[in-house]
């Protein structure tokens, strides 16, 4: 970035807030105060088109602040990279799994401290679990499949489960499950107990404060403008290499692009796919895209009375042989990957893209005949305007239109704004959709939304009792979240995925990659779909 | 002692003209067929009657609307606007942050207008059919027709990114610190504590921005006034200025751009006006976070505490604006009376 010139520090943001508890937060002034005089290793500027709506763990899933919450809170576990197959201890040094697969016992790690000096302990790990859990907010379900949670020792955590279920360990890397100093925070409002959704007022504090044990601290955030996170120097893993990362609020990609070719910015984090193609090649940026989890399909509606034809399988199958998939992948952006059935590629058991319906438009038009339906004419519900993860929808709307009109299905156009759009599409009365699921977390399970009478599933008003092969697939995907053998629990998925491909009334498009570009002098920058950038791993040279 | 009337009439009407832009917002904003829970509520949350029953409660959307209205006005009565669902913070707290830095902007982008466009319409009419007529012309046709978004990011990649002559984008260089706020304005606020690099820093990166934005109101300035000035300049009384021996500098200062003004005036109400409301193109471009990007983001999310907080801001503005613009005539035309 441009030279340094004259560094000053932000003045913290102070929300409304008791006096109590003002002591407890001396370390974090003098940590802070430390990190403010010396600023050796360098400062990151991270372009970023801020998603932050809160900075409360408990409160949010958006993806810049699951990023913060990774780089100010540790998890029990955690992914490397942009792994999401093989969760790694951080915390939790180890754990052990009980035979009914019920009941996981964590080995609590010793030495790791939160800003003010404490020693993390099971208790604090009890009461953040316990405060997402009974907050009740956006993140609570991350919690839904447990019972009970205990502390055997301070070093020793226990969580009973409702019934097996094998993607605990994954769900546990969600930076919203993050750690907190649980004495800091009850002192500032924070409560825990079950009655937590009236009686917790920590998100004040928690937006201007990170009482975590993660490599960085919140030292500053305004909404609208930029987040500065200053290195832990007590972090148990070892100090981070950079001393300041500056995130900046810039919602623009083109902005972003240029701010990254000229070095005023160190990491451009939401780039378009027209940008990182006008960066590559440009001296001294890198550009990259990462696998994203997020999937994108169309879904039709089986309630006759909502989706007239598109309620008809024969027509459903002709939807799935009618689109020119290529041709929609190129829309999709570099490094797009066809989509074959519900499970994002990033995961075991997903079927591979060779695997995929091939584009057939003789057959769809067979299809049809077969089905007597000629002339199909329907209403193509969908966020106009969307952009998400690079991909522009408005002319992959367009093509699918036109693809389909080539085997004499007519769609009419029904764009409307995102947030009407979510509505619709979880209102269960669009007659067919585009639309995309983000996975929450890192675990083929999160996918099970879409098996009849789930959440996507139902929102298609598919029904466990519509077909024999939806009495199956719901049978094959109740074993499978439940099943604690690593090799059953794949062939099951395959299983899942190949009866969604065949017989649901969703048709799988693709999942795209994400663009991303950093300075030729950055290092370690990886991107991870669940949190975007881990800026731990990060460092600069020179 | 009518002046003082007058100004007392019009600050007792603002409360009532407030209301009722407020009513309006609350009503339009509740008449978008959609629930803000899920622009805020995550889909599986969405999916919880618990989870959304709490945030609900929390924001205060499962009372009756009437009841909502009212809890809303009885807050704003106590100077309380509520709190952004989107920020999580109280909304004065974020039109505090954002306000200052649109006037910024707009107060800049206005003096841009009217130092080019007044004299430049002012030449083109003087000296009507030459090449200053032309030029003039040719700056308003393409002030008033050129698309804002499409001039912001050409200026940005001529200026900053080719030739850089002009800063990043955003208030301030990234390591430059935010003066202590007493306005909220950059520069002022720099300059009053005494922070010259600081000052300079932010007028270094108000210019861009301030240039673009200023464009549409140069052309409509420029044209309005040289439009005003043909049809003054063929009036009787200006005919016997000249007559009568005045210097022509004095006839057309002095008699004939008093005259042309008062429209213009008008226009510049409204143009200043638009700009505070805030730009929204402009700001999304440049990363300067003031108004508009916040209305845009409050409208798009259904955050009816910002819809509402930015309505009434936005609507006491236009009406300071108006009154300022009313009591500027009467001080230019004596024939207009206020009150």
């Amino acid at each position: 970035m441009a030279g340094l010139g004259r560094i000053g520090r932000r003045e913290l943001l102070q929300g409304a807030a008791g006096a109590a508890g003002l002591s407890a937060l001396g370390g974090f002034r003098n940590l802070l105060a430390a990190e403010g005089a010396a600023a050796e290793g360098g400062t990151l500027v991270v372009g970023e088109g801020f998603d932050i709506t809160t900075l409360d763990p408990a409160r949010t899933l958006d993806l810049t602040s699951c990023m913060v919450h990774l780089a100010t809170y540790d998890t029990l576990v955690t992914f490397a990279g942009e792994d999401l197959k093989t969760p790694k201890p951080l915390l939790a040094s180890s754990w052990h799994i009980s035979r009914d697969g019920k009941t996981y016992t964590f080995a609590i790690r010793r030495g790791a401290k939160f800003a003010t000096g404490r020693e993390l302990s099971a208790d604090d790990v009890k009461w953040s679990f316990d405060r997402v859990k009974n907050v009740k907010g956006i993140a609570a379900f991350l919690m839904d499949g447990v019972d009970a949670i205990a502390v055997r020792d301070p070093q020793t955590l226990i969580i009973q489960l409702k019934a097996p279920q094998p993607s605990l360990i994954p769900i546990l890397a969600h930076p919203s499950l993050g750690v907190l100093d649980s004495k800091t925070v009850a002192e500032r409002g924070g409560n825990a107990s079950p009655d937590a959704k009236t009686l917790d007022h920590a998100e004040q504090f928690l937006n201007q404060q990170s009482p975590g044990t993660g490599p960085f601290i919140l030292q500053s955030y305004s909404p609208s403008n930029e987040l500065v996170l200053v290195r832990n120097t007590n972090y148990w893993r070892g100090t981070p290499t950079l001393a300041r990362i500056r995130l900046r609020n810039i919602q623009e990609p083109a902005s972003q692009q240029l701010q990254i070719e000229r070095g005023d910015i160190d990491v451009a984090d939401t780039l378009g796919h027209p940008q990182a193609a006008a960066l590559r090649g440009r001296p001294n940026v890198v550009v990259k895209t990462s696998p994203s989890a997020t999937t994108f399909w169309i879904a039709m509606n089986m309630d006759p009375t909502l989706g007239g034809p598109f309620a008809n399988p024969k027509v459903q199958q002709a939807v799935r042989y009618a689109l020119d998939y290529n041709g929609i992948l190129k829309l999709a952006g570099a490094g797009a990957i066809r989509l074959a059935g519900l499970l994002s590629p990033s995961f075991p058991g997903a079927l591979p893209a060779s695997a995929a319906v091939k584009t057939d438009q003789n057959k769809a038009r067979a299809l049809l005949k077969e089905g007597g339906m000629t002339d199909v004419h329907g209403k193509f519900s969908y966020p106009s305007g969307w952009v998400r993860y690079g991909v522009q929808i408005d002319p992959i709307i367009q093509k699918i239109q036109s693809d389909l009109a080539e085997v004499g299905i007519k769609m009419d156009l029904d764009g409307s704004p995102i947030v009407t759009a979510k509505q619709l599409a979880r209102s269960g009365k669009a007659q067919f959709m585009l639309y995309s699921w983000a996975a929450d977390y890192a675990d083929q399970d999160d996918y099970l939304v879409f098996l009849p009478g789930r959440l996507v599933g139902a929102r298609a008003r598919w029904t466990p009792d519509s077909s024999p092969a939806a009495q199956e697939i719901t049978r094959l995907g109740h074993e499978a979240e439940t099943e604690t053998d690593d090799r059953k629990r794949v062939a099951l998925y395959q299983k899942v995925d190949r009866l969604f491909a065949d017989s649901s009334p969703f048709v799988p498009l693709f999942v795209p990659a994400v663009p991303y570009a950093y300075r030729g002098n950055v290092r370690g920058a990886t991107y991870n779909t669940m949190w975007e950038l881990d800026l731990y791993a990060i460092n600069k040279q020179g | 002692m009518r002046l003082a009337a007058y100004l007392a009439r019009r600050v007792l009407l603002l409360p009532l003209l407030l209301a009722g832009v407020s009513l309006l917002s609350f009503v339009l904003s509740h008449l978008v067929p959609a629930d803000p829970t899920a622009a805020f509520i995550g889909p599986r949350a969405a999916g919880d009657p618990e989870i959304v029953a709490a945030f609900k409660h929390e924001w205060g959307l499962d009372r009756p609307l009437p009841q909502q209205y009212a809890i809303y006005l009885w807050k704003l009565a106590h100077g309380d606007m509520g709190m952004s669902i989107a920020t999580r913070r109280p909304v004065e707290v974020d039109l505090r942050e954002r306000f200052p830095a649109t006037v910024e902007l707009a107060v800049t982008a206005m003096a841009i207008a009217v130092a080019v466009g007044l004299p430049l319409g002012i030449l083109a009419a003087v000296h009507r059919r030459g090449p200053v007529d032309e030029a003039a012309r040719i700056v308003s046709l393409l002030g008033v027709s050129m698309p804002v978004f499409w001039l912001g990011l050409v200026a940005i990649i001529v200026f900053y990114a080719q030739l850089g002559w002009a800063p990043a984008p955003g208030r301030l260089a990234g390591d430059v610190s935010s003066p202590r706020p007493i306005t909220g304005l950059f520069v002022t606020d720099a300059l009053l504590r005494g922070d010259l690099p600081t000052a300079l820093d932010a007028l270094k990166h108000l210019v861009l921005p301030a240039l673009v934005l200023s464009f549409y109101s140069i052309g409509s300035i420029t044209r309005l006034m040289r439009a005003t000035m043909l049809d003054v300049l063929n009036e009787d009384y200006v005919r016997t200025a000249r007559a009568k021996g005045l210097p022509r500098p004095a006839v057309i200062v002095r008699h004939a751009v008093r005259n042309a003004f008062i429209p213009v005036l008008t226009l510049m109400g409204l143009n200043f006006g638009n700009l505070l409301a805030g730009a929204v193109v402009t700001e999304t471009v440049f990363s300067w976070p003031g108004l508009g990007q916040y209305a845009f983001q409050a409208a798009s999310s259904l955050d009816f505490p910002a819809i509402m907080g930015v309505g009434m801001l936005i609507a006491a503005t236009y009406l300071t604006i108006s009154l300022l613009v009313d009591l500027t005539y009467a001080a230019i035309d004596p024939r207009v009376r206020v009150g």
